[in-house]
């Protein structure tokens, strides 16, 4: 089995067979219920960064909610340093909380924008009551701050949300997350509303932090370029099911899912004709999943082979691929060959 | 004929105190049905430019020199009324996120009817509605989706629906400000691949605003890449960024780094040294070169003396002091 140097073999994260539905209502006493995350596995290893990928609505920030335990799973397993968050609720939660820590998409919307970046990084350390004196966290904070490259700290500190730029702002809240000492961070698409040259900064800063104190991220984006750059493993996700997991230059370098396929052909920026292959048509709906194969209404693979029956009536299983051994995996019933 | 032609703009907004010019003297020539990228950091001046075009600037903002041609009558200067006239007809503008600017209480084809009978008040109403219907069509919205509400269609949809709203005077001139940038990876480019069928099928230039280079590349013919209010680079796509059989050959070093910052999976996993630091405050004045801050190539002369722009090859000019790599 390959393995990426920086990854060890500890798990930090073992997500197990997670269901996620929310009640919906549709017209008057209609009720049903929207499979926004249906039956996801997957590992995160100690100083391993997964990607999860996909469109809009494909659940993947549900995952990361779920992982966060900022919503109640409908069912399946979060376990984390010995315990499942999933059961645990009140005071267990917070305290097993601590080593969890999310950053978002929006760094103009996550700050407050009356608090200055000190209140917004020590509220964390208040909360858990981490830090018998003010010194203390005042340390703490400091350091937090220098570990985001935010410099000098000190007068860092005492700046409000508006006097930062955005890729400031994003490297407060890495440090509000960081004063944790976390052993996972979520982020959440975090670069995807700042300028590119902000991306890199933001990107390598995380990138240090894993290298240096070891710190696992789940990667969410929709962006596979970012991913390959980034990540040690992506899962690609499609309407609440990861359909290709791997490592990112496998599942880059010999896609086994027609989905990833697709993803991969709209992210190539020199395919030399101009006019793409796109898939058609919106990801449907996860109130209405397709029966089978999830991804039969749109697959290019499933026209190619005439439409073949099992499509329609077998939901593939998340299975290896090759002789990678577990490594890569792939929900397809016609899944490529890695070579 | 040309069917834009910006010569010598410059915008300047009002501060307290102070002005900031964040278009300097900038000139810009579409040709009829050619498309043209404008890139560049936020901050940089491309949407002030592009919003000059169809003097939609803020009130806080004056055109301080230049002029601006569309489809060779003169916008600046013109009474509001008089631009009125040009706008949609002559030049439509897709703003950044203005897929949520649709009405969320009429139906999509009201808003695009609309949008119709306020240019065309003679048409009438049976055969404007012809028109909405097939608009649509052509943005690739099926007819029975035509009466559905804004809130049922995807963002990729409802960006659609601005486009097909903004052709729906004909005009010669699109502006399109980020039209990608908020969709996802799928969607982007079903947008990418309707912007150019439509400048096939239509008739269509297109001046595109974007950060987003590999979109640019996809749908432009040129690229202008603009730094802190000026141009830096011009030339085609194919020569700056490259296409799988022409090696990209950027002479400016900020596109260069704009080029790297941006990761892409052609490339080695592996994060460039990027973009360090921001574009320098336009408030004050800059001695030398704009660039020279943020240059990994930076000499003295380029903290001292302003670049020449510099003609690399026929159409394709940097304005840098080693954009023929020794100082000129």
């Amino acid at each position: 089995m390959k393995k990426d140097v920086t990854a060890d073999a500890t798990v930090v994260l073992d997500v197990v067979n997670l269901v996620v539905h929310f009640p919906v209502r549709r017209g008057w006493r209609r009720r049903t219920v929207v499979r926004a995350v249906d039956d996801v596995s997957f590992q995160i290893h100690r100083g391993e960064i997964v990607a999860l990928v996909g469109e809009s609505g494909c659940g993947k920030s549900t995952i990361a909610m779920a992982v966060m335990r900022l919503l109640v799973p409908t069912s399946g397993n979060i376990v984390s340093g010995g315990q499942d968050l999933a059961l645990l609720r009140g005071r267990k939660l917070r305290a097993a909380r601590r080593r969890l820590q999310m950053i978002f998409q929006d760094p103009f919307g996550s700050l407050d924008s009356r608090q200055r970046v000190y209140d917004a990084v020590a509220e964390p350390l208040i909360i858990h009551r981490i830090g018998s004196s003010k010194s203390e966290r005042d340390e703490m904070v400091i350091n937090a701050l220098d570990l985001a490259h935010l410099r000098p700290p000190e007068r860092l500190a005492e700046m409000f949300p508006h006097e930062l730029s955005g890729g400031q702002r994003q490297r407060v809240a890495i440090a509000a997350a960081m004063v944790m000492q976390p052993d996972l961070v979520v982020a959440d698409e975090p670069v995807s509303m700042l300028d590119v040259s902000a991306r890199v900064g933001i990107l390598r800063l995380m990138m240090d932090l894993r290298d240096r104190l070891g710190i696992s991220y789940l990667f969410i984006t929709h962006d596979l370029a970012t991913a390959w750059v980034v990540a040690d493993r992506i899962a690609v996700v499609y309407l609440g099911r990861i359909v290709e997991i791997g490592a990112v230059t496998t599942v880059v370098g010999a896609p086994s899912h027609p989905y990833t396929r697709a993803l991969l052909d709209v992210t190539d920026d020199d395919s030399g004709e101009q006019s793409l292959r796109v898939l058609k048509g919106e990801t449907p709906s996860a109130l209405q999943i397709p029966s089978g194969c999830r991804f039969h209404p749109r697959c290019p693979r499933y026209l190619e082979l005439g439409g073949p029956d099992v499509c329609r009536t077998m939901d593939p299983s998340l299975d290896a691929v090759g002789e990678g051994g577990d490594d890569h995996r792939c929900a397809c019933h016609f899944a490529k060959v890695s070579t | 004929m040309n069917v834009l032609n910006v010569h010598d703009l410059s915008v300047e907004y009002a501060m307290n105190p102070g002005v900031l010019r964040a278009v300097d003297h900038v000139s810009l020539v579409v040709e009829s049905g050619e498309a043209v990228g404008i890139v560049g950091e936020s901050g940089c001046g491309k949407t002030s430019l592009g919003l000059a075009i169809p003097l939609l600037l803020p009130a806080n903002a004056t055109i301080a020199s230049g002029s601006i041609e569309v489809s060779g009558e003169q916008v600046v200067g013109r009474s509001e009324v008089e631009v009125n006239l040009l706008r949609w007809t002559k030049v439509a503008f897709i703003f950044q996120g203005a897929m949520n600017a649709l009405n969320p209480l009429h139906r999509v084809d009201a808003q695009i009817l609309e949008a119709i009978s306020a240019h065309e008040p003679d048409v009438p109403k049976a055969v404007a509605y012809a028109k909405v219907v097939e608009l649509l069509n052509l943005v690739g919205i099926a007819t029975k989706r035509a009466r559905s509400y804004p809130h049922e269609f995807s963002g990729g949809m409802r960006q659609r629906v601005m486009i097909a709203m903004a052709l729906a005077c004909r005009p010669a001139l699109l502006i399109a400000d980020e039209p990608t940038t908020a969709l996802d990876v799928i969607s982007q480019a079903q947008i990418l691949n309707l912007l150019l069928e439509l400048r096939r099928t239509q008739d269509l230039s297109l001046v595109m605003i974007s950060h987003d280079l590999a979109a640019i590349k996809r749908v432009c013919d040129r690229i202008v890449v603009m730094y802190a209010g000026i141009v830096v680079e011009t030339g085609t796509t194919d020569e700056v960024l490259g296409r799988s059989s022409v090696v990209a050959s950027p002479a400016h070093p900020y596109t260069r780094a704009l080029i790297q910052a941006h990761p892409s999976l052609r490339r080695e996993r592996s994060l460039s040294e990027g973009l360090a630091g921001h574009p320098p405050d336009l408030s004050v004045a800059i001695q030398g070169c704009r660039f020279a801050d943020r240059c990994p190539d930076a000499q003295s002369l380029c903290r001292e003396v302003e670049p020449p722009t510099i003609t690399v090859s026929p159409g394709h000019s940097a304005t840098c002091h080693f954009a023929l790599g020794e100082a000129s």
